[in-house]
C-alpha cells in the first residue's frame, strides 16, 4: 500500500484541477482510501506543496525497431557526447541522446514521468524485432502500430476494390506482428518509392497501379480499423510530409476522412503554405480552423525544437530529398512487400527560415487547437527534437513570455510566415496534464491510463512546484509506475519490466489460405516464421476490439 | 624550482586511461592531490601513483617519463601549459586539444590531436593513424593547430580535417587527407596511395611524388604565393618548404572528382627532375 | 557523407533488374543465394526470373560465379577503391584522369558502360564480399561501394548490401546496437559503453595484447585469426563457449560444452538483411544453452563486490 497524501492533484480524466487530496494505491492500481486503509501499513510519501499528475503518455515516438536501431548505428558521434548511464545495481549501461539505447530510453522516458509510450511504426517482417527491443525498454509500459498504407497484399486488395477481404488481411496481419493498431505512412508513396517515385496527389493512382490512389487507402484503412473495433483509430501520417504547399493535401484527406475516427500524426510537418522552400509559411490557423470543426480526429503536434537530432521515417522519398538537401549521412531500409525507412541526421538552426517556420508551427498547432484533449504534446521523437526534450516545450506552451524571448532570435522575415507572435494563450497545468497524459490515453484507448480514478494503472508523477518550467517537469520528484516507485529525489530506484498491449482483432481462419501462396510468392522466409508468437512479446496484455 | 615530473614505474599489463595528465587538471593540485588523482587500469580505478613517481612541484609544465606506450588520452582536451614525454606514448594524445603544447621525444599512437581545435603537438619519432582526425561518424576532425610529425605516420592523417595544419616527416600510409575538408597537410617524404582520397577542400603538399587517384585532374606547374607565405610560417617549427622558382615548382592538380571536391594536391617537382628546367 | 542505402532481400527478388556481386564467390560461398533471393527467383516485378535481370560479377579472379555472371569485370587486386571512385566521378559526369585508369585492369569504356548499365536499370543492387570489404582499404572499400549507391538514387533506385560471413554475425551486431548503441568494438571498462574499431576491436585488442582475459561465444577465431591474435589467447585465460572442439577450444584454459542454437536451442537469428527469424530447436540436447551459461556465470560475478560502485564513478562524464 502506497499513499501519496497532501498533493495538488491534476486529473483531467476525473474532473480535478489542482485539488488538493490523497491518493491511495494498492497492487499497482488507484484504490479507494477506505480500501486501502483496511490494509494498512506501507509507505506515504508527503507530496504537500507538490503537483500530481497521471504518469504520462506519448501517443507517437520511434524507440524500438529496425528503424531506429539504423540510426543508432549512424550515430556514433551524437553518443559520444550524449549523456552515458553508467551502470549500477539497478539500472544497465547505455546512452542517450537522438536514438537512445533501449535500456536509456526507459531510464529516460520514467526519468521525466512518462509511464507509457506506444511505438508509431513496425513492419511485420521485422516485428519480431520490434518486440526484442521493447522487451529491453524497462519501466514504461508499451504499445507498437503495425504499418499498412504500403502493404502490397493490402494495396492489392483495395485496388481490386475487395474491402471485405482486405480487413481479414488486416486483422490476421495485426495479430501477426502483436501490434495495438494500425499506422499508415504516406500512402501509397512508400510503395512508389520502391520504383524511386512518389505519391503526392489524393485523386492520382499511385505509381504501379492502375486505379488505386493514396485517397482510397486512406479511406479504405480508416473503414476497416472501425470495423474492427481497434481501440485506436487509424493512425495517419499524411502524404506530402514537410513539403511547402501540403496543407492543401492534408485538408484533403482529412475531409475524406469526416464523420470517421482518425489520428493524425505530427499535423506540424502537413501544415505549411507557400509554393517552395523560399516561400514556405505556417497555415496553422487554417489547418486549425478546420481541426476544431472536426470533433472526430485526434492529433498530436509532431513539434521541432531547434538543435541536433536524427530523422527516422517510413517515408523513404522524403528522406531522400532530406538526404540531397542536407548532403549528410542517408540511410534507408526497404522492407519487402510492406514498408520503407529513411534515416538523415538533421539540424533545426533558428536562422534557417524552414526550420523557424516548422518550430513556430509546431507550438502553434498546440496553443489554436482549442480543446487540449485532442491535441497531444510530440516531437514525432527523434524527428522533431528529442523525447527527453518535452518539457521544454512544455515551458514554451505555459510562457508565453517566454515565447516572446525565443521568437526574438528569429528573422524578421521569418516572422513574417508565421502565427506565433499573435498568440497569447498559456496553457494551465490541468491542460498540461490534458496533453501529455489524460488526451493521448483516450486516444490509445487505454482507459486505465492516463487518469487517477479508482481502478486506474498507479503510474502517478510528482513535481516540485517551482518556476523553472523545465527543471521542473524534467526532473520529478517521484515517479510511480504500477504502484512501485521507480524514480525518487532524480534516480532510478527501480527497473520493473512493463507490460505490452496488444489486440486480436477478428478474422476468418481461412484468410491463411489466402495469404499463404501470395506470401510464398512474394516473400523470403518461411509463412510459419512470419507471424510474432506471443510467447516472444513479453508482458503481452491483449486488449478487447469493441464492435461498433 | 623543477616542474612536476611523473615518471612510469612499470609496465601497465594492459592499457592505462589517463586523461588527467594535462595542466589542465594537474597545475592546480598539490603534489600529493596530484598522487592521489585518478587512472584507470582496465575497469578498476587506481591512484596515480600507483604507476607514476611523482616529483617537482606542478604548474604549467608537466614532463613525463618512460615508455608510455600503453598510456591513453594524455593531454586530452588541454587548454594550456606543456607536456613533454621523454619516452613513447599511447592512443589519443592530445584529443580535443585547445591549446598549449605537447612535445614527444618518442614515438606515438593512434588518433593524436584527433578532433582538436587549437595548440600544437610535436612527435620526434613516429606517428600512429588517423593524426588530426575525426573520430568515426564525427562530421569534422581537426579544426585548429598544429600538428608535427618527425617521422612516419599511419593511415587517415588528417580525416575529415577543417583546418590547421599537420606535417609529417617520413612518408605516411594510404588514406592521407581523407574527405578533407579544409586545411593543409605537409609531406615531407610523400605518402602511399589514395592520398586526399574523397577531399572536398584543403591543400596536400608533398615533396615526394604521390601516386594519384585517377580522379584528380592536373591543373598547371607554378609556385603558389601562399606556399611562399606557408614556408615562413614553417620554419618556425625547423620544417623547410621549398618556394622558389630556381629551386622548382609544384604540380597542381585538383579533385576529388568522385564528390565532386575542391581540394588540391600540390607535388614538388625540383627543377633539375622536370622538363620545365 | 556516406550512409546506408539498403533493402530486404524479398525486394531483390522482386524487383532486382541488376545485380552485381562484387569481391565474392556467391556460387561457392553463399549458393543459395543465387536461388532464393537474387538472380533466379521469378519476382513479382521480374515475372521471368533470371531472363529479367542482368548479373555483373566484379572480382579479381575468375571463380564459379563468373559462369552465372552476364558481365564479367575483372579489377586488378587491391584496386576497388579505385574503380569504385572512378565510377562514382562517372555517375556525376565528372572527368576522370583517363591514363590512370589502366591501372584497375578496366578500360574506361567498360565502366562508363557499367554507369551507363546501372542508370538505366529500374532497381539495382550490389552485393559485396570480403574480397571486397576485407583487403586493402577494408571500411573505405565498404563505404565507396555504399556511398556509390546512395548517389546513384539520383537517378534510380539502388541499394547494397554486404554478404555476411557465417553464424549469427548479423544478429550480434543488432542486439549490441539496441543494447549499446555501436555495433561491435564496444568497451565497457568505465562503465558505459565506448566504440572505437581499431583500437577496440577483437582482432586489434588480441594483437596488442590489450586484455587479460577472453571469453569467446559463437566463434572460432583460433582458426580464422591471425597468428598474434591466436598467441595472445593461448597465453591469456581464454574461456569457450561452443557445441564442439574447435582450434579455440583446444587453446582455451576453459571450454564449456553448450547446445547448438538453431538445433537444440531456441533464438532468433538475424538474416544479413537483419530480417529477425526465429530459431526452434528440433532436438533436445543434453548441454545447456549458451544463454544459460552466460547467466550463470553473470549470477557468479554479480555475487563479487560490485567495481564500479568500487570506483566510486557515478559521475557519467563521457571521455570519448
Amino acid at each position: 500500500m502506497l499513499r501519496i497524501r497532501g498533493g495538488k492533484v491534476y486529473d483531467p480524466a476525473n474532473g480535478v484541477d489542482g485539488v488538493v487530496q490523497d491518493i491511495w494505491i494498492s497492487d499497482g492500481r488507484i484504490v479507494a482510501a477506505g480500501e486501502a486503509a483496511v490494509e494498512g501499513g506501507g509507505r506515504t510519501i508527503d507530496a504537500s506543496g507538490m503537483i500530481v499528475f497521471p504518469g504520462g503518455v506519448d501517443v507517437h515516438t520511434h524507440v524500438a525497431g529496425g528503424a531506429i536501431n539504423f540510426a543508432r548505428a549512424m550515430t556514433p558521434e551524437d553518443h559520444r557526447r550524449t549523456t552515458a548511464f553508467i551502470r549500477s545495481q539497478t539500472r544497465r549501461a547505455g546512452l542517450g541522446g537522438m536514438a537512445p539505447t533501449t535500456f536509456a530510453t526507459g531510464y529516460l522516458y520514467a526519468g521525466m514521468g512518462w509511464t507509457t509510450v506506444n511505438e508509431a511504426a513496425v513492419p511485420i517482417l521485422s516485428a519480431k524485432h520490434t518486440h526484442e527491443e521493447l522487451r529491453d525498454v524497462p519501466i514504461v509500459d508499451k504499445s507498437c502500430l503495425v504499418l499498412m498504407a504500403n502493404n502490397e497484399i493490402v494495396l492489392d486488395l483495395l485496388e481490386q476494390g475487395e474491402v471485405e477481404r482486405a480487413r481479414q488481411v488486416v486483422a490476421w496481419q495485426i495479430w501477426a506482428a502483436k501490434a495495438y493498431g494500425v499506422k499508415a505512412v504516406n500512402p501509397g508513396g512508400v510503395a512508389a518509392w520502391k520504383w524511386g517515385k512518389d505519391a503526392k496527389e489524393m485523386d492520382e493512382p499511385v505509381p504501379g497501379y492502375n486505379k488505386l490512389t493514396p485517397g482510397m487507402i486512406v479511406s479504405g484503412l480508416a473503414e476497416i480499423v472501425d470495423e474492427l473495433g481497434l481501440p485506436h483509430p487509424l493512425h495517419l501520417h499524411c502524404n506530402n510530409l514537410g513539403a511547402p504547399g501540403n496543407i492543401t493535401t492534408t485538408l484533403e484527406t482529412m475531409r475524406r476522412l469526416e464523420g470517421r475516427r482518425a489520428h493524425l500524426a505530427h499535423l506540424q510537418y502537413h501544415a505549411y503554405g507557400g509554393d517552395d522552400w523560399g516561400t514556405m509559411r505556417s497555415e496553422t490557423v487554417a489547418m486549425a480552423e478546420y481541426f476544431n470543426a472536426h470533433p472526430t480526429f485526434t492529433t498530436d503536434a509532431g513539434a521541432v525544437l531547434f538543435g541536433d537530432t536524427v530523422t527516422i521515417t517510413a517515408d523513404g522519398p522524403w528522406q531522400h530529398l532530406l538526404y540531397k538537401l542536407t548532403g549528410r549521412k542517408w540511410g534507408n531500409l526497404d522492407v519487402e512487400n510492406e514498408t520503407g525507412c529513411g534515416i538523415v541526421p538533421y539540424t533545426y538552426r533558428p536562422n534557417s527560415l524552414v526550420n523557424a517556420v516548422q518550430w513556430a508551427a509546431g507550438l502553434e498547432l498546440l496553443l489554436l487547437i482549442d480543446d487540449p484533449w485532442r491535441v497531444y504534446l510530440t516531437t514525432d521523437h527523434p524527428n522533431g527534437a528529442c523525447f527527453w526534450r518535452y518539457p521544454e516545450i512544455i515551458q514554451l506552451l505555459m510562457s508565453a513570455d517566454f515565447r516572446r524571448e525565443c521568437l526574438a532570435k528569429l528573422s524578421d522575415r521569418a516572422k513574417e510566415r508565421i502565427h506565433l507572435p499573435e498568440l497569447d494563450r498559456e496553457y494551465t497545468l490541468g491542460e498540461i496534464a490534458t496533453i501529455v497524459s489524460a488526451g493521448p490515453a483516450r486516444a490509445l484507448g487505454l482507459s486505465q491510463k492516463g487518469q487517477l480514478g479508482v481502478g486506474a494503472d498507479a503510474d502517478v508523477v510528482i513535481y516540485e512546484e517551482e518556476a523553472d518550467i523545465v527543471r521542473m517537469f524534467g526532473h520529478p520528484r517521484y515517479v510511480i509506475k504500477g504502484g512501485e516507485i521507480v524514480v525518487e529525489e532524480g534516480e532510478i530506484r527501480a527497473t520493473p519490466h512493463g507490460r505490452e498491449f496488444l489486440v486480436k482483432p477478428d478474422y476468418d481462419a481461412s484468410i491463411v489460405d489466402y495469404l499463404q501462396p501470395l506470401f510464398e510468392d512474394y516473400y523470403t522466409m518461411a509463412f510459419e516464421n512470419y507471424p510474432v508468437e506471443l510467447e516472444r512479446v513479453e508482458g503481452a496484455d491483449v486488449r478487447q476490439c469493441t464492435k461498433p | 624550482m623543477p616542474s612536476l615530473t611523473l615518471t612510469l614505474k612499470d609496465q601497465p599489463p594492459v592499457p592505462l586511461e589517463a586523461e588527467v595528465l594535462s595542466p589542465d587538471t594537474l597545475s592546480k593540485l598539490s603534489r600529493d592531490e596530484v598522487a592521489a588523482c585518478h587512472v584507470f587500469l582496465g575497469k578498476r580505478r587506481l591512484r596515480l601513483d600507483e604507476f607514476f613517481a611523482v616529483e617537482g612541484e606542478p604548474g604549467p609544465d608537466l614532463e613525463l617519463r618512460g615508455d608510455l606506450r600503453q598510456v591513453k588520452w594524455i593531454g586530452r582536451g588541454m587548454t594550456a601549459g606543456q607536456i613533454t614525454v621523454r619516452g613513447s606514448v599511447g592512443m589519443h594524445l592530445g584529443a580535443h586539444m585547445r591549446g598549449g603544447a605537447i612535445e614527444v621525444h618518442g614515438d606515438a599512437g593512434d588518433w593524436i590531436g584527433a578532433e582538436m581545435s587549437g595548440g600544437s603537438i610535436r612527435i620526434h619519432g613516429n606517428a600512429g593513424g588517423q593524426v588530426g582526425a575525426a573520430y568515426r561518424g564525427s562530421n569534422s576532425g581537426m579544426r585548429g593547430g598544429v600538428i608535427l610529425v618527425d617521422g612516419s605516420a599511419g593511415l587517415e592523417v588528417g580525416m575529415r580535417m577543417r583546418r590547421g595544419t599537420i606535417v609529417i616527416g617520413k612518408p605516411s600510409r594510404d588514406f592521407t587527407g581523407l574527405q578533407m575538408k579544409g586545411g593543409t597537410i605537409v609531406l615531407l617524404a610523400g605518402a602511399e596511395i589514395r592520398t586526399g582520397a574523397w577531399m572536398t577542400r584543403g591543400t596536400i603538399i608533398s615533396l615526394a611524388p604521390l601516386r594519384l587517384l585517377p580522379t584528380f585532374a592536373f591543373d598547371c606547374s607554378h609556385n603558389p604565393v601562399f606556399v611562399n607565405l606557408y614556408a615562413r610560417r614553417l620554419a618556425e617549427w625547423n620544417v623547410s618548404l621549398p618556394y622558389s622558382v630556381q629551386e622548382g615548382c609544384y604540380d597542381c592538380y585538383s579533385g576529388d572528382a568522385s564528390v565532386p571536391g575542391k581540394g588540391e594536391l600540390l607535388i614538388w617537382r625540383p627543377r633539375s627532375a622536370g622538363s620545365l628546367g | 557523407m556516406g550512409g546506408k542505402v539498403t533493402c530486404t532481400l524479398g525486394e531483390v527478388k522482386n524487383r532486382a533488374d541488376f545485380i552485381i556481386y562484387w569481391g565474392g564467390n556467391p556460387a561457392e560461398c553463399h549458393p543459395r543465394h543465387f536461388t532464393k533471393y537474387s538472380l533466379m527467383p521469378k519476382g513479382k516485378f521480374v515475372p521471368r526470373g533470371r531472363k529479367d535481370r542482368t548479373m555483373v560479377l566484379v572480382d579479381i579472379r575468375e571463380t564459379k560465379s563468373v559462369g552465372a555472371a552476364d558481365i564479367f569485370l575483372q579489377v586488378k587486386p587491391g584496386k576497388d577503391f579505385e574503380v569504385l571512385t572512378i565510377l562514382r566521378a562517372l555517375v556525376k559526369n565528372q572527368p576522370i584522369n583517363e591514363s590512370m585508369v589502366a591501372e584497375t585492369g578496366l578500360t574506361l569504356e567498360q565502366l562508363q558502360d557499367l554507369v551507363d548499365r546501372m542508370k538505366r536499370a529500374k532497381f539495382g543492387v550490389m552485393f559485396f564480399g570480403m574480397g571486397l570489404s576485407m583487403t586493402r582499404g577494408k571500411h573505405m572499400n565498404s563505404a565507396a561501394i555504399l556511398t556509390l549507391a546512395a548517389e546513384l538514387n539520383a537517378f534510380t533506385k539502388f541499394v547494397a548490401m554486404p554478404m555476411r560471413g557465417h553464424g549469427n554475425v548479423t544478429g550480434a551486431d543488432v542486439v549490441m546496437r539496441w543494447t549499446t548503441g555501436y555495433p561491435f568494438g564496444i568497451n565497457f571498462s568505465r562503465g558505459y559503453p565506448r566504440y572505437n574499431p581499431g583500437e577496440f576491436s577483437t582482432i586489434d585488442l588480441l594483437v596488442r595484447g590489450d586484455c587479460d582475459a577472453a571469453l569467446i561465444l559463437g566463434a572460432d577465431p583460433g582458426a580464422t585469426m591471425p597468428q598474434p591474435c591466436i598467441d595472445h589467447l593461448a597465453k591469456i585465460p581464454t574461456i569457450c563457449l561452443d557445441p564442439k572442439v574447435t582450434h579455440t577450444s583446444k587453446l582455451a584454459r576453459v571450454h564449456i560444452t553448450t547446445a547448438v542454437t538453431g538445433i537444440s536451442a531456441p533464438g532468433t537469428g538475424y538474416r544479413m538483411d537483419e530480417v529477425p527469424l526465429p530459431l526452434r530447436p528440433a532436438l533436445k540436447s543434453p548441454y545447456p544453452t549458451d544463454e544459460e551459461v552466460i547467466r550463470r556465470i553473470h549470477e557468479a560475478v554479480e555475487k563479487k563486490p560490485d567495481w564500479i560502485a568500487r570506483n566510486g564513478q557515478t559521475t557519467p562524464a563521457q571521455i570519448f
